[in-house]
């Protein structure tokens, strides 16, 4: 009689733990995804930026001109110019577009004070951070430069 | 004739996955052994025919067959001989066949070990591993066919990327595959093990070395691409959350996570559903993250082909998650354990939080790979973040993190005392304290900087007592020091390998602050004779040199005398080198490298007429070579881990539950 009132217990006393494991983990989980939420929305507010191609910033030039953007865009190689300005100061420009069939439509990007990518030459994609201006300058923030490597060890046709 | 022979041996090997699958599916449900052992052996047929189409590749890239328009896309006739070897993962088709070998090798060796032990679990095993060999083989064999032929020969080739002739490129691509393959074959027997309804932890133990192995490579993967992209890449840093990092290191993410809660299901019988869900994630993430490297789906500055594979890929990741899902709601209620966490102070409570802090990292950065995507869903646009709010998100998580490294192995499994844990933390939170105050008194200002060394001091000091406790228990039975300490490795390989690789973790931990809170950089143009100075580090010009190097470069050398103190500590010779065929540069930077800093310099600019003037980039990078340190001790950790332990191997033989073969015979 001992022995079956202690295993009644004994079962009952199993379920309540399971019920207690299952509650612990639903508000562990729950915390765990409002952690996860507040962390990502706390360091992203105010630090997001649009990502854009060429096109798609003059398609919508007045409302994107001045937003904090990463754009896209292929390099014309002829218009890379890299100035020393002074000791201190450097400048470096070039043009991008999103189709080389169409150059009239390119954004003069400006960098300043940093070195020239080893990657940027004719036909490289460059992804910029910074903002534009109506007149099509970009101007990337400190480090905002990155390239592709380019396309053609990969995409080139042979030539003969 | 090379290039035929080549893809008929493509042929040949995709048509023996096929078989396999549908020869091992048909076997097992008719109980014919013979069905089963012949998808076997066409299983481990499937190596040696991939091995001879690598071969077939690799003889045809040192014969610069150009007529194979994949050895004319990576190389070139004066490329040195070992580039053309390597050359055969240089590119999409080369690499998707490197793949294939590896998975092939693995597989074969997966079903030629332990098949005897696995009689239940290996005809399922082998049909999972089977389909993934069968969907890499089809991209070898139809889409990126690596033996395509060009109509008319060209008389050179493309050459190598010269970005990638730096031999940390050269090792870290087949590490990184290494270390994606390899969790195929946990993953194939974790869905053996739901498939024959065999949910004990043999899968795990037969498995628990392939995990650790795939780990391992996948680490090296990661810590050599970071090294690559600090010598190579020229802007002073080693990882900067691009998509394509990201990639690798969400599935390492999972897997780590793996490893931790395997423990407790081998210890306690407990947390089968979520093992299962950890290895079908990394799993996912590893042929995800394969895929987003491949298809630009996700913007980055990594660059693959983009091609056509990108959909099939989609659908693989779609079939397999939807099968993984399927047989995982199919064992739900053998999935289910008795056993629960007794209490929140325990080890497996430890373990748990573990995998809560790792789950919740590989979240925040799994959002913010796919931000683009998500942003685009819901708002029509697309976003972008980048590495600062990585960082500021992920900052808290990773310190505690480190923490819970650090106190874990004080707590007892089922239950242990407050007490107790807070006695093993008083001695070390105090001195990690006097650590802080010591750098707050030379200095030191930053809070977060001061936080993390103090969490690292901790961790460190508790992990390290470890060691010294169960070294000194076998002391006290005799044994020398040295011998005790050798012995309690042997006795346990896999607990004080695991805190071996702690203690890497916590030195690069240790460097990761120092360079990400204390890096200095300044960018000046010089003359002949003058100089810059960053921190303590004086840095005089002397002149530019160009001369011809080996095969087509140019370089272009700067020397400049680096003066620490008023003394003389070393000439650097940062320089760029032009390679004139394709036009590529590439700035090879030059370093005072110690114990506490970095002092690294990079040629920018300078006048092709006069040989005195010159602008250099310089950065001072604090305690980063504790980051490359820290990569060598975790190596190390994992190898004591992951070594084969005889006895081990006993238990696991004579062990009548975990031995399949009385059984199935």
């Amino acid at each position: 009689m001992t022995q079956a009132s202690w295993t009644k217990t004994q079962k009952s006393d199993v379920t309540q733990t399971s019920k207690n494991s299952r509650l612990k983990f639903i508000i562990g989980g729950a915390v765990l995804i409002a952690a996860i939420a507040f962390l990502v929305v706390n360091a992203m507010s105010g630090s997001t930026q649009l990502y854009k191609t060429v096109d798609e910033f003059y398609a919508d030039k007045s409302r994107l001109a001045g937003r904090d953007l990463r754009v896209a865009g292929w390099v014309l190689g002829d218009s890379i110019q890299y100035t020393q300005i002074d000791a201190m100061n450097s400048r470096l420009e070039f043009d991008i577009v999103d189709d080389y069939a169409r150059p009239e439509q390119k954004l003069h990007v400006v960098v300043l004070n940093e070195p020239k990518p080893d990657l940027l030459q004719h036909e490289a994609q460059a992804l910029v951070e910074g903002r534009g201006d109506e007149n099509g300058v970009f101007t990337s923030i400190p480090g905002g430069l990155m390239l592709k490597c380019p396309t053609r060890y990969e995409e080139m046709e042979p030539e003969v | 004739m090379l290039a035929d022979i080549g893809n008929f041996a493509l042929v040949l090997a995709f048509l023996c996955a096929i078989f396999s699958v549908v020869a091992a599916w048909y076997g097992q449900r008719t109980s014919q052994v013979a069905w089963v052992e012949s998808a076997r052996n066409a299983t481990i047929v499937v190596f040696p025919l991939v091995f001879t189409a690598c071969l077939l590749l690799v003889i045809s890239l040192l014969r610069s067959d150009f007529s194979i328009e994949y050895v004319w896309r990576v190389s070139s006739i004066d490329m040195p001989a070992y580039l053309k070897v390597t050359a055969l993962w240089g590119g999409q088709a080369g690499s998707l066949l490197f793949w294939n070998l590896l998975l092939a090798a693995f597989t074969a060796a997966a079903m030629a070990r332990k098949w005897d032990e696995q009689r239940e679990l290996m005809p399922y095993a082998l049909i999972v591993a089977s389909l993934t060999q069968i969907f890499f083989l089809f991209l070898v064999v139809f889409i990126e066919t690596p033996f395509a032929r060009l109509d008319v020969v060209p008389p050179d080739g493309n050459g190598l990327n010269p970005l990638l002739r730096h031999p940390g490129m050269i090792i870290h691509p087949p590490m990184l595959y290494l270390g994606f393959v390899g969790f195929t074959i946990p993953y194939a027997f974790a869905m053996a093990a739901l498939m024959a309804n065999r949910l004990d932890d043999s899968w795990i133990l037969t498995t628990r070395r392939w995990t650790l192995v795939a780990w391992l490579f996948l680490s090296l993967g990661l810590i050599l691409g970071g090294r690559w992209a600090y010598d190579v890449l020229g802007w002073g840093g080693y990882w900067g959350w691009d998509p394509v990092e990201n990639a690798s290191l969400m599935p390492w993410l999972a897997g780590t996570a793996f490893l931790h809660s395997v423990m407790i299901q081998e210890k306690r019988d407990m947390f089968k559903t979520w093992n299962m869900f950890l290895i079908i994630l990394t799993y996912s993430l590893v042929i995800l993250g394969t895929f987003v490297v491949r298809s630009g789906v996700i913007s980055s500055v990594h660059s693959f082909a983009q091609s056509a594979i990108g959909p099939l890929f989609f659908g693989f990741i779609a079939f397999m998650f939807v099968l993984s899902a399927y047989w995982m709601s199919k064992r739900r209620a053998d999935l289910a354990s008795e056993n629960h966490i007794e209490s929140m102070a325990s080890r497996e409570a430890a373990f748990l939080y573990n995998n809560f802090l790792i789950i919740a990292i590989l979240a925040v950065v799994f959002i913010f790979t796919y931000y683009p995507i998500i942003s685009e869903l819901f708002t029509g646009e697309k976003g972008f973040v980048g590495p600062p709010v990585y960082e500021r998100a992920l900052a808290p998580l990773f310190a505690l993190l480190l923490l819970l490294m650090g106190v874990a192995p004080l707590t007892m499994w089922y239950r242990s005392s407050a007490k107790r844990i807070e006695m093993g933390v008083r001695w070390p939170a105090l001195v990690a304290t006097l650590f802080v105050a010591v750098l707050f008194a030379f200095g030191m200002r930053s809070w977060g900087a001061l936080l993390g060394f103090w969490i690292v001091g901790f961790s460190a000091i508790l992990t390290l007592l470890e060691f010294w406790k169960g070294t000194r228990a076998r002391m006290r039975r005799g044994e020398g020091p040295w011998e005790a300490y050798m012995n309690l490795l042997a006795r346990n390989r896999q607990r004080y390998g695991g805190y071996w690789i702690h203690i890497g973790v916590l030195i690069m931990a240790f460097g990761i602050i120092g360079t990400e809170l204390f890096q200095q950089e300044t960018q000046i143009r010089l003359q002949s004779g003058e100089s810059l100075t960053l921190g303590e580090y004086q840095m005089v010009f002397n002149t530019v040199d160009r001369f011809a190097g080996l095969d087509d470069l140019m370089i272009t050398e700067a020397t400049a005398e680096v003066y620490k103190d008023g003394r003389l500590v070393e000439t650097l010779r940062p320089r760029s080198e032009l390679y004139t065929r394709t036009m590529q540069p590439m700035t090879i930077p030059d370093s005072v490298s110690t114990v506490t800093e970095d002092f690294y310099v990079l040629l920018v600019d300078w006048e092709p007429l006069t040989p005195n003037q010159a602008t250099f980039r310089a950065y001072l990078n604090p305690l980063i070579n504790w980051i490359w340190a820290g990569g060598v001790v975790f190596v190390i950790g994992t190898l004591i881990a992951a070594w084969p332990d005889r006895r081990e191997e006993k238990v696991l033989v004579l062990d009548p539950r975990r031995t399949a073969l009385g059984a199935a015979d």
